[in-house]
């Protein structure tokens, strides 16, 4: 190769790099430098340095911990839930009738933009006109007060999670399993092993890679869940569905205008989400996939 | 029967229903969005509307209805900003994505550092990036307009598109362009004649990718625009939700309109969508 083409070449990526320095690496500095300040965009003269006190100040906010204690909730529940029911899934479609058919009509909830699902679940969960009380009580139940209780809310909330990202798990599981080696199954049932044994010690082994990467893909995810908050609970009852990002929301840019406080609460999510997302393509082994390196 | 043929017919029904459960919200949105407004509230709902109505989206001409109003005429420039956004972003983001990929694909420049530093930028969490925006965007009398939205925009759709364009390219053969270097053509000239023309179906997938991406953004929408100059459609059924009394039809209309053009484009690419999504975790 030429040193022409390598200046080329370079050329070719600096629209890139700069998009991401002046997008990203620009903002994310700012942010980092607000955090320690008071800037306050509804006070004049603030923004003065005021060293480590927003992130001591997290530590002593009832509202900001519980909003961190509820996005780990959804990560330590909607997700597992997630997880179960997309594998679950994965095998009840495989090897169906239609199943390339059934497969692309349960990619619909993924596909519909977060705000509309979040609307179209505010209204099933409506206490009077809901079609999910009605259906209660046609079985019987009480009508549940779905966004006025602590623990119901936080339920909701989770569910319209869950349907929206069950079907991202389950269509990854189906194909991790259309792609399993024939071979070493095959072996498997000459081997005397079949259904519930065939599944926990020879596939489920075989999907563990990328149970991991789908794992880490639905935390990464599920740790700046906003959309779906704020279009059904707003966080409520009082601000028990309130997670990381909505909370940093509210204090920044809707009821208060502490930039200073709301930028430290983003540099601990970015921090969180930072790990997650090295660790990730790391496990993706980039260098191998995209052809880059040998090992 | 045989008593395989039965399971396989009980785990079909099981599939259906699960499936029936999944697109409930959606068949329910659809619906409402042409039901009269005499079916909005009822006890029993209304799972078939007694008669299809287009006035939720048309207008009836009477007033407003709680804190919203009764059709959705007003979403007209909101549609505009959409798409306007979501246009830009998709082909902006898809050339320089092309070029990047391309780059990287070919000469391995950054290596998997830089192809990881990449990536990256398509996980990061959007409030993070808004709130400083936002202060930046005020400072340089960038809020609400289009920009304020391509911009960020740029960010996720570029990083995914450069990940799906460099395994495309990385299925061209070399030899082809090396053909073109004999015949004396420039990198640039190799790339722009030789290599896009074959990668089109790639540099498809990656802007209908992106165009689905910004189109349903919320968060960034939601902060970064504050009026119908350059609100888009999320944010117009964002901004109603709250009410104390939110028309039910309307809103679906809008929320139907919202997800239309997703949902179509999102089917027609399906195989390439799943490959960005998942991060080539499915081929």
């Amino acid at each position: 190769m030429t040193s022409t083409h390598k200046r080329t070449g370079f050329f070719m990526v600096l629209p890139a790099i700069v998009l991401f320095l002046v997008m990203t690496v620009y903002p994310f500095a700012y942010m980092i430098y607000n955090s320690f300040t008071n800037l306050d965009l509804s006070k004049s003269g603030t923004g003065q340095f005021v060293g480590l006190r927003n992130y001591t100040d997290i530590v002593r906010d009832q509202l900001a911990l519980s909003s961190i204690e509820f996005t780990a909730l959804m990560v330590l529940i909607a997700v597992p839930v997630e997880m179960i029911l997309g594998l679950a899934l994965s095998y009840l479609i495989r090897g169906l009738f239609a199943e390339k058919a059934l497969r692309s009509l349960f990619l619909i909830p993924m596909m519909v933009p977060a705000a509309v699902g979040g609307f179209g679940w505010k209204m099933l969960f409506n206490f009077i006109f809901g079609p999910i009380n009605y259906f209660l009580n046609l079985i019987g139940l009480q009508s549940i007060e779905w966004f006025g209780k602590i623990n119901t809310a936080r339920t909701a909330v989770m569910i319209v999670e869950i349907w929206q990202w069950t079907p991202f798990v389950f269509l990854i599981l189906y194909a991790a399993l259309q792609a399993l080696p024939k071979d070493i199954l095959d072996a498997g049932k000459v081997d005397g092993a079949d259904g519930w044994r065939l599944f926990l010690h020879i596939e489920l082994p075989l999907l563990r890679p990328i149970l991991y990467v789908t794992l880490l893909l639905r935390i990464i995810d599920v740790l700046r869940t906003f959309d779906s908050v704020y279009m059904t609970t707003y966080g409520g009852p009082g601000s028990a569905t309130s997670t990381w990002s909505f909370y940093a929301y509210k204090v920044t840019v809707s009821y208060g205008w502490n930039i200073g406080y709301g930028s430290a609460l983003c540099v601990i999510l970015v921090i969180v989400s930072g790990i997650l997302i090295n660790t990730l393509t790391r496990v993706l082994n980039i260098g191998r996939e995209l052809g880059l390196s040998k090992e | 029967m045989s008593r395989r043929n039965v399971v396989r017919l009980i785990r079909f029904c099981v599939a259906l229903l699960v499936l029936a459960i999944f697109l409930f919200p959606i068949y329910w949105l659809v619906i409402t969005a042409f039901k009269q407004e005499s079916e909005w509230f009822t006890t029993p709902p209304v799972f078939w509307p007694s008669k299809f109505t287009l006035s939720n989206f048309l207008g009836t001409g009477s007033t407003t209805f709680g804190t919203t109003t009764t059709s959705i005429a007003g979403i007209v420039p909101f549609l505009r900003n959409s798409v306007v956004v979501a246009t830009t972003t998709s082909i902006v983001s898809t050339i320089i994505a092309a070029f990047a990929a391309y780059s990287i694909a070919r000469t391995k420049i950054g290596g998997t550092g830089l192809a990881g530093w990449f990536i990256s930028m398509r996980f990061l969490p959007p409030i993070a990036s808004a709130i400083p925006l936002y202060v930046i965007f005020s400072k340089i009398s960038l809020l609400n307009t289009w920009w304020a939205l391509i911009l960020p925009y740029l960010v996720p759709t570029t990083a995914l598109s450069i990940w799906l364009l460099i395994s495309f390219f990385n299925e061209i053969p070399q030899e082809i362009e090396e053909a073109a270097y004999i015949d004396g053509a420039s990198r640039t000239q190799a790339f722009l004649q030789v290599v896009l023309p074959l990668s089109a179906p790639g540099l498809a997938a990656a802007a209908i990718l992106a165009f689905i991406q910004s189109w349903g953004e919320f968060l960034l929408a939601l902060v970064l625009t504050s009026n119908a100059s350059a609100q888009t459609l999320p944010v117009y059924l964002g901004r109603y939700i709250t009410g104390w009394r939110v028309a039910w039809g309307p809103l679906s209309a809008a929320g139907l309109v919202t997800m239309l053009p997703v949902i179509v484009f999102a089917l027609i690419t399906q195989r390439y969508l799943i490959r960005g999504l998942t991060l080539g975790a499915v081929k």
